[in-house]
């Protein structure tokens, strides 16, 4: 019993909670058992929180009891990154210099969820501050692939898409600066929507670079992904850079299919080098298949693409170097006691910081230094804006944009951990949209040979989440791609 | 534009960043072929296209009404300090 819950959607935990057929406590008990069983392996989760899942469960209960109207996601279990803020709960970004941090407020989408009935079950791992593409570079240790624990689950947010791969947490939230939800959820066979720029609040979301962070869903289905962002979606005031133009996704508008669109297809980003043969075959199987089901292909150019990480990585370091000198050992963290206060500023960070995070200190620092900053950080800007006007331009022949999101699946453990630009080369196809400011949605595409899971990408215009959604929807009749569940999630299960 | 041990030790001081010295040799390699893969931007001309700097379009963000609103967690947030004294952080000597 407890196992058939948690390989229930969301949609229909919530159905069932608000219905009574389930009680929003012995849902939330299904989770955490199996969050139990295989969480430390996982090393999904820094910090589980199963009484507050259990008290919060039971007071959802005790609403229903009394008759009261429940959210929209009553009693579903869900996961958030360790870099959103939750009050009173330990929010360190996988970083030691906020080890212990207890935030005094709730971030933005942690009040949606909440007035959404929502039960948190804990933070997950990430790498530190969100700088990664693994989720070896937190401080704390690694989270594994649970389709291979040999393999990483991709980054930054990775506890997130093995949380919910492994039926940890029925939902989870990330956040996307390069690609930080997208490529997670390739490599560990979820959905992971990256939502137009603007589209959700970061108000308490720790700032990495504030030009391009999005927080974003992760789920098992293309429903429950919309059912997700429509609870965190929308205008928030303590964000400036939150947009009126935002609105929720249909759950009905998700079954129209797919015939009557245009799906374009970058020929130029596709042929890029060390795409791996399983992820070139799964894109044209996909290709096919939406073809035949009435979707018009065609190819169109993304000429500045193939600039985007060398642009990515002067902006978003330089984004970085700046929000992150906040941490000082002043207000709140790590504090390593010195001579001064300049030198105990320079032993807190010194320290504090991991490797990851002060090589991308330096390179932004370095990239908006006097005499450096308009070769580097605003030549950068200016390529930006070129490869903006690819996406603008592209989306005009086509409905959206549809391309693979990582060139290979998931790698092992250790294999590029020794080579920072390796690590930075695997985020090609996910950091253009991010640059652009676009949606873009990764949504499980099927197996390669060795069982590990293949994403695809679908990106749109500016708030057509539900474009994105309703196409990948009408790609999970074609296989099991979103109801095969690693091994480790059928452990102990009766 | 060489980067050598020298630079990396300036960006640091400018960053706040103590680096151990038997690390520096290490960052200079890192630092020196990320920005070797940059330079692929140098060719481009891009002197006459504006930056950007954000990517949010169409009409202004709304402005939130300027109002005073109750911020009720002081305690909360002096607890997490590393050194407090009374209702202030406390620093390490300054001058």
């Amino acid at each position: 019993m407890s196992d058939a819950l948690t390989d229930r959607t969301a949609e229909s935990i919530a159905a069932a909670v608000r219905g009574g057929e389930a009680s929003a406590e012995e849902v939330a008990r299904a989770f955490l058992a199996r969050a139990d069983r295989t969480s430390k392996r996982l090393g999904s989760f820094l910090h589980r929180t199963p009484e507050q899942a259990i008290a919060s469960a039971r007071a959802i209960d005790a609403r229903r009891a009394k008759g009261e109207r429940l959210g929209a996601l009553a009693g579903v279990p869900v996961a958030l990154k360790d870099n959103i803020c939750t009050r009173g709960v330990p929010t360190t970004c996988g970083s030691r210099i906020l080890e212990g941090y207890r935030p005094p407020y709730d971030a933005h989408v942690v009040e949606r969820l909440r007035a959404a009935d929502a039960v948190f079950v804990g933070k997950t791992n990430c790498d530190e501050f969100a700088m990664g593409s693994s989720t070896e570079n937190s401080a704390y240790f690694p989270t594994r692939n649970p389709w291979d624990l040999a393999r990483v689950p991709g980054g930054s947010s990775g506890g997130s898409a093995a949380a919910v791969a492994a039926r940890e947490a029925a939902l989870a939230l990330g956040s996307d600066t390069g690609g930080s939800v997208r490529q997670p959820a390739a490599f560990c066979g979820v959905y992971g929507l990256k939502p137009t720029y603007g589209a959700v609040s970061r108000y308490g979301l720790v700032a990495f670079a504030s030009s391009l962070d999005q927080i974003g869903p992760f789920a098992r289905t293309a429903r429950d992904t919309a059912l997700l962002y429509d609870a965190i979606q929308g205008r928030d005031e303590r964000d400036m850079t939150s947009r009126p133009e935002a609105r929720p996704v249909s759950l009905d508008a998700l079954e129209q299919g797919v015939r009557g669109l245009t799906l374009g297809v970058p020929r130029d980003l596709l042929a890029a080098e060390g795409v791996a043969p399983e992820i070139r075959e799964r894109f044209e199987v996909a290709s096919r298949a939406f073809a035949d089901a009435g979707a018009k292909i065609v190819d169109v150019a993304l000429p500045h693409a193939q600039y985007a990480i060398a642009t990515y990585y002067l902006i978003a370091p330089a984004e970085a170097s700046s929000n992150l000198a906040r941490y000082d050992g002043v207000r709140y963290g790590l504090r390593v006691p010195d001579l001064d206060l300049a030198t105990m500023y320079e032993a807190t960070r010194g320290q504090g910081f991991g490797r990851e995070v002060k090589r991308r200190i330096l390179l932004g620092t370095y990239a908006l230094s006097a005499g450096y900053y308009d070769a580097y950080y605003l030549g950068a800007q200016r390529v930006r804006t070129l490869i903006r006007r690819d996406f603008t331009e592209a989306l005009r022949s086509a409905d959206v944009l549809f391309f693979p999101v990582t060139p290979t699946t998931a790698f092992g453990i250790g294999e590029k951990v020794d080579d920072p630009l390796a690590m930075y080369l695997n985020d090609i196809y996910s950091i253009p949209a991010s640059l652009a400011g676009v949606p873009a949605l990764s949504f499980p595409a099927g197996f390669g040979p060795t069982g590990l899971p293949i994403g695809l990408q679908l990106v749109g215009r500016p708030f057509a989440e539900e474009t994105l959604l309703r196409i990948a929807r009408a790609a999970e009749a074609w296989g099991d791609a979103t109801t095969r569940a690693p091994a480790i999630a059928r452990e102990g299960a009766a | 534009m060489p980067i050598d041990a020298n630079t990396v030790r300036k960006i640091a001081a400018l960053a706040r960043l103590r680096i151990d010295p038997g690390e520096e040799g290490r960052y200079v390699s890192e630092l020196a072929s990320i920005l070797t893969y940059v330079e692929q931007l140098q060719p481009l001309d891009v002197s006459s296209i504006e930056p950007t700097s954000t990517v949010v379009e169409g009409p202004p963000t709304p402005l939130r009404p300027d109002r005073i609103v109750p911020c009720e967690v002081r305690e909360e947030a002096l607890e997490q300090a590393p050194e407090r004294e009374g209702d202030y952080f406390r620093v390490p000597r300054v001058v």
